[in-house]
């Protein structure tokens, strides 16, 4: 993949700036006349990408799916605004859960090819991630901007609030990627990391606090009584972009980065950078952790050895 | 004859101590036998007293009820979290035994360097053994299931039971 040399924050601003008024057009088409509807819809923004089993599912200007050697086929978007995250669960093939510019979560159960909207008692505020509870396939959380983190246990028909934002830095903290991750945190449930535009956080999935990631459960962080040094976390301060943990090995971490695209094999305490191109969003395959896709600056990139080595991924 | 009807009184008035003792245990769904509190087994007159304690330390924050502060999912304008509820709607049964008496004692920011948190140091106002007595009053107002997996989360932290 080319380098490129692009500071951080002046390019996460213009990402959002262009999202934001890419929903406010979604947004402004709806209010004219397209009721939120299962109809053919204005086109996704992204860029987000998921896997469905094998296929691909890239919302980046249109939303596409790709089964493989069959090239891409395009989708119809879910009414309404466009999609910022795509989430998947491995125990849901054919389930695409998208969160939307204009507000609320859309599913489809079919691989994208009909969707529905499911916001039930979502305020009406952009989503900026969504994730599938690697425990649970049927539970979804979706990061609401200037809200917090929600939760639905019921596959989005209803929704309830869980969390407010993380404070770092003296501020509340918008959420721009979700992933939850299948690693015991020590209090009866499983990790939910989140990327905010000041790097990483976590939280257990009993909510009891937003919370540094760092070797061990909470109940080890507890019991330290102090922060552990990290010798290879993150770039200090650095948005993220998009962050997934392989379900096949929930430690394998990706995360897409202005900076570029950063692997962990430890859920998150050691992280090497795996290529210095902008990376928007992420994809790692549901049976094959080594197995990445991502949105980067030079385009789509497909890595088959944990990010080791990427090849250019065809869209034609 | 009249020994026995001191025999009688006595019994009676114990008969009559505990079942007061059991309705006041009654703000919960557990009897003290179901409680137990860092391993140890809880008696009634434990959870009454944490009771008292609870009442007059815990509950102007965490509500007579343990329902937590209003809103408590939801900042205050100064960054920090509202009290929690203490019931099962909250996430205290999410912490084993070892983890709420340090915190209770420490304080949060005892126990999470730099975390900002209106929680007391309550190692400075109570005993070990009063900290002890309001957890398994708290611990003893769960329903079953909340209180069979804050057993086994207690268990998994080593040195709990």
């Amino acid at each position: 993949m080319k380098d490129t040399d692009m500071t951080t924050t002046p390019e996460y601003s213009a990402r959002l700036s262009r999202r934001a008024f890419l929903g406010a057009l979604a947004a402004g088409a709806g209010l004219i006349g397209l009721p939120f509807s299962l109809r053919a819809a204005p086109g996704a923004s992204g860029p987000a990408i998921a896997f469905d089993g094998e296929a691909l599912i890239l919302a980046e200007g249109a939303l596409s799916r790709s089964e493989g050697a069959g090239g891409w086929i395009d989708l119809s978007a879910p009414a309404g605004g466009g999609i910022l995250s795509l989430a998947t669960h491995p125990g849901r093939p054919g389930r695409i859960v998208a969160g939307l510019t204009s507000g609320g979560v859309a599913v489809s159960e079919d691989g994208g090819n009909n969707w529905e909207a499911r916001s039930q008692g979502l305020p009406a505020a952009t989503v900026t991630a969504v994730t599938v509870a690697a425990a649970e396939p049927d539970a979804i959380y979706a990061a609401i901007r200037g809200d917090g983190l929600w939760q639905s246990e019921d596959a989005g028909e209803s929704w309830a609030f869980a969390m407010d934002r993380p404070w770092l830095a003296d501020a509340e903290r918008d959420l721009t990627a979700l992933a939850s991750v299948d690693l015991a945190t020590g209090m009866g449930g499983i990790w939910i990391y989140a990327g905010t535009e000041l790097g990483l956080t976590r939280v257990p999935d009993c909510f009891c606090r937003w919370q540094d990631v760092q070797p061990g459960d909470a109940m080890d962080a507890l019991v330290s009584g102090k922060p552990a040094q990290m010798e290879a976390p993150l770039p200090a301060g650095e948005a993220i972009n998009a962050l997934v943990s392989a379900a096949s090995l929930p430690t394998r971490l990706y995360a897409a980065l202005p900076s570029g695209i950063w692997e962990s094999q430890d859920a998150g305490v050691v992280w090497s950078q795996k290529s210095n191109t902008r990376a928007l969003a992420i994809a790692v395959h549901p049976t094959n952790a080594d197995h990445v896709v991502a949105i980067t600056g030079d385009g789509l990139a497909r890595s088959r050895d944990g990010g080791a080595n990427w090849t250019a991924l065809a869209r034609a | 004859m009249r020994r026995n009807v001191i025999l009688l009184s006595a019994v009676a008035v114990s008969t009559l101590a505990a079942i007061v003792s059991f309705a006041q245990v009654q703000g919960g769904n557990a009897r003290a036998a179901d409680v137990t509190f860092l391993g140890q087994p809880v008696t009634s007159e434990q959870i009454a007293r944490g009771k008292e304690i609870y009442a007059e330390n815990c509950a102007s924050c965490h509500g007579a009820n343990l329902e937590g502060q209003p809103n408590w999912k939801r900042r205050l304008e100064n960054g920090r979290m509202p009290a929690p509820p203490h019931d099962e709607s909250g996430h205290t049964w999410h912490h084993s035994d070892q983890d709420l008496f340090a915190i209770t004692k420490l304080g949060v920011g005892g126990v999470v360097p730099g975390y900002e948190s209106d929680m007391l140091a309550f190692g400075e106002i109570l005993s070990d053994e009063e900290i002890a007595a309001a957890l398994a009053f708290i611990k003893s107002t769960w329903p079953e299931r909340q209180r069979d997996v804050q057993a086994r989360i207690t268990a998994s932290d080593g040195d709990g039971s």
